[in-house]
């Protein structure tokens, strides 16, 4: 039932044209993907009459698809457990206890999210540099850490703020220490929470281009967004393998968005009400 | 906005954790240590740098203060200038980037023919990397592509998007707007579901308009929705287009797609100019900064008409 006279479907038209178009993009590139070199010359836009996977396992043996994949699941995964863990306790500890200088901290936490990476990321470069970190995995983990933890502890403290008082208190009266506490009765807790920011998080690193160029300069350490930028050189003119390349490169953030879609949408909105 | 109640007070402490009442103490400190030390070291730290280097020398002057020549070549260098513009640019285009996802989300609101998945395929590019759309669309908007094919059926073009120094920039902004719109439609819905139902109902009973129902009732009831859709979409033009930038045009053609980010980047890493992209970056957050007052200052008097 529609709550306001509405012609429907007069909307619905070209709404529905406005989604095909937000679709196409992808479509067309799958197509292409599947295509050979000879076909998508002779016609690009016709679909494609076989659905042979050549071009994939071109773009993930032979470009290097499979090794930037690997790089960018092992960062990510590594990134995202940091920052869970580091911000859900600084979120239990920022929302839930009483300590001399919790307020500055949490307002050193919030000034933190509205610093945007590109007005640090030369003197962040030097500090990283100096450390020894340039081109090496723990830079670039170290970097996405900081990167998102000011969002991460933000968005778990306000998620703490709302645990009623007594579930805490009863399991300090059994006995637990403050870490018991974290990690018997907030870690659970939490749970809905981690998996809302986990995602978010984990799509921010996946997706990022900047961070890794800066932090890894060499050709193998690439991470497989920085990949994908390097197929557009490589393979100008087998635009089919490139194609192939950037489908690889989505598919695992389809796949998430297909099963995920609720949890990526309730970070994203817990962020904007909250703030 | 505070803690709610004293829990980790001595006076629910149970005897037995009393000998390690110290460790009890410091533990608060231990839990938000990590967080506020990465924190400081790596987001903060560097801001006081960079302003600091802003003021120093490239090159043969490297670590001397030259005071504000820095600033000056930056306003000396057209690839800046066109930084800027393009910054002022994106800001005309804000109203457009709002209105869609504003308006797109009112009929999902409104339960339109098909909302469900309406929702779902509009979010969709959201979460896919500048890199990946910037791809797509190079070969979307390549010369002899599928948007020159379907403009050309109807007569038009073909135009040289991503080739034209007028066109590319627009060409750029609106992948942007396209990747991104559906992420302010989820913000959007998320303030509909505040919005109280009973002013739509009555606003129906009376006979309103869409046209009236929108002007009178939903934008005021969603004020707070639209300027924080405004102030994280422009923050959102500053700063995550570099990926559509690298991928789609490396700031060409004849520097036309430069914005501030990409200009620091290329300074940095490319001209080996770290004080020049320092000043750069200062300028961008000083740029980040007014946009910040300017949302307290209107959330304030917004705040006084409630």
């Amino acid at each position: 039932m529609s709550r306001v006279r509405l012609s429907g479907w007069l909307v619905a038209v070209p709404m529905a044209v406005l989604a095909m178009a937000t679709i196409y993009p992808l479509l067309f590139t799958a197509n292409v993907a599947m295509k050979t070199r000879r076909e998508y010359i002779l016609d690009r836009f016709s679909l494609t009459s076989t659905l042979h996977g050549e071009n994939l396992t071109t773009a993930w043996s032979s470009v290097g698809m499979a090794r930037y994949f690997l790089n960018s699941l092992v960062v990510v995964t590594c990134a995202v457990a940091l920052l869970l863990l580091i911000g859900s306790m600084a979120g239990f500890a920022l929302s839930q206890v009483r300590f001399r200088g919790s307020s500055t901290l949490f307002l050193v936490c919030l000034a933190a999210l509205f610093i945007p990476f590109q007005v640090i990321m030369v003197p962040l470069a030097r500090i990283m540099a100096d450390g020894g970190l340039i081109d090496t995995y723990p830079g670039l983990i170290l970097a996405y850490v900081a990167q998102f933890l000011p969002f991460t502890v933000f968005l778990m403290t306000s998620y703490y703020r709302a645990v009623p008082a007594e579930i805490i208190d009863a399991a300090r009266i059994d006995g637990n220490t403050l870490y018991g506490v974290y990690r018997r009765i907030m870690l659970p807790i939490g749970a809905p929470a981690l998996l809302s920011v986990g995602i978010l998080d984990a799509l921010f690193c996946w997706n990022d281009v900047l961070i890794s160029l800066l932090m890894m300069p060499s050709a193998d350490h690439r991470t497989l967004m920085v990949g994908v930028t390097a197929l557009r050189g490589q393979y100008s003119d087998d635009i089919p393998t490139f194609a192939a390349g950037v489908l690889i490169a989505a598919v695992p953030v389809l796949v998430t968005y297909l099963f995920l879609q609720r949890q990526i949408a309730d970070g994203v909105t817990a962020g904007a009400t909250k703030g | 906005m505070r803690p709610v109640g004293g829990r980790g007070q001595p006076e629910n402490r149970p005897r037995r954790v009393r000998g390690g009442w110290r460790a009890e103490r410091l533990a608060p400190y231990v839990l938000v240590a990590p967080a506020v030390l990465i924190i400081v070291v790596l987001r903060l730290w560097p801001l006081v740098l960079g302003v600091n280097f802003s003021f120093t020398g490239d090159g043969e002057r490297n670590g001397t203060t030259v005071g504000l020549d820095n600033y000056v070549d930056l306003l000396d260098d057209p690839l800046f200038r066109t930084a800027l513009r393009n910054v002022a640019l994106l800001v005309l285009l804000l109203p457009v980037a709002v209105a869609i996802p504003g308006l797109l989300a009112t009929f999902i609101y409104l339960r339109v023919p098909g909302h469900r998945l309406f929702r779902s395929v509009y979010f969709f590019p959201a979460v896919l990397s500048p890199v990946i759309v910037g791809a797509i669309f190079n070969l979307l908007l390549a010369f002899d592509g599928p948007l020159n094919a379907i403009l050309g059926g109807l007569g038009i073009g073909p135009f040289d998007w991503l080739g034209n120094p007028h066109v590319a920039i627009f060409a750029v902004a609106g992948v942007h707007i396209w990747a991104t719109f559906g992420m302010a439609l989820v913000v959007f819905l998320a303030g509909f579901a505040t919005l109280d139902a009973a002013l739509l109902d009555a606003a129906r009973v009376d006979g309103a308009s869409l046209a009236q129902t929108i002007w009178h009732v939903i934008i005021p009831g969603l004020s707070r929705t639209i300027q924080f859709v405004f102030v994280t979409t422009l923050i959102g033009m500053l700063t995550s287009m570099f990926g559509l930038l690298y991928v789609m045009t490396s700031g060409g053609p004849e520097g036309s797609t430069y914005l501030p980010e990409y200009y620091i980047w290329v300074q940095q890493g490319q001209m080996n100019r770290p004080a020049l992209a320092s000043a750069a970056s200062t300028a961008l957050f000083m740029i980040m900064l007014v946009v910040g007052l300017l949302q307290i200052s209107v959330l304030r008097r917004a705040a006084r008409e409630d």
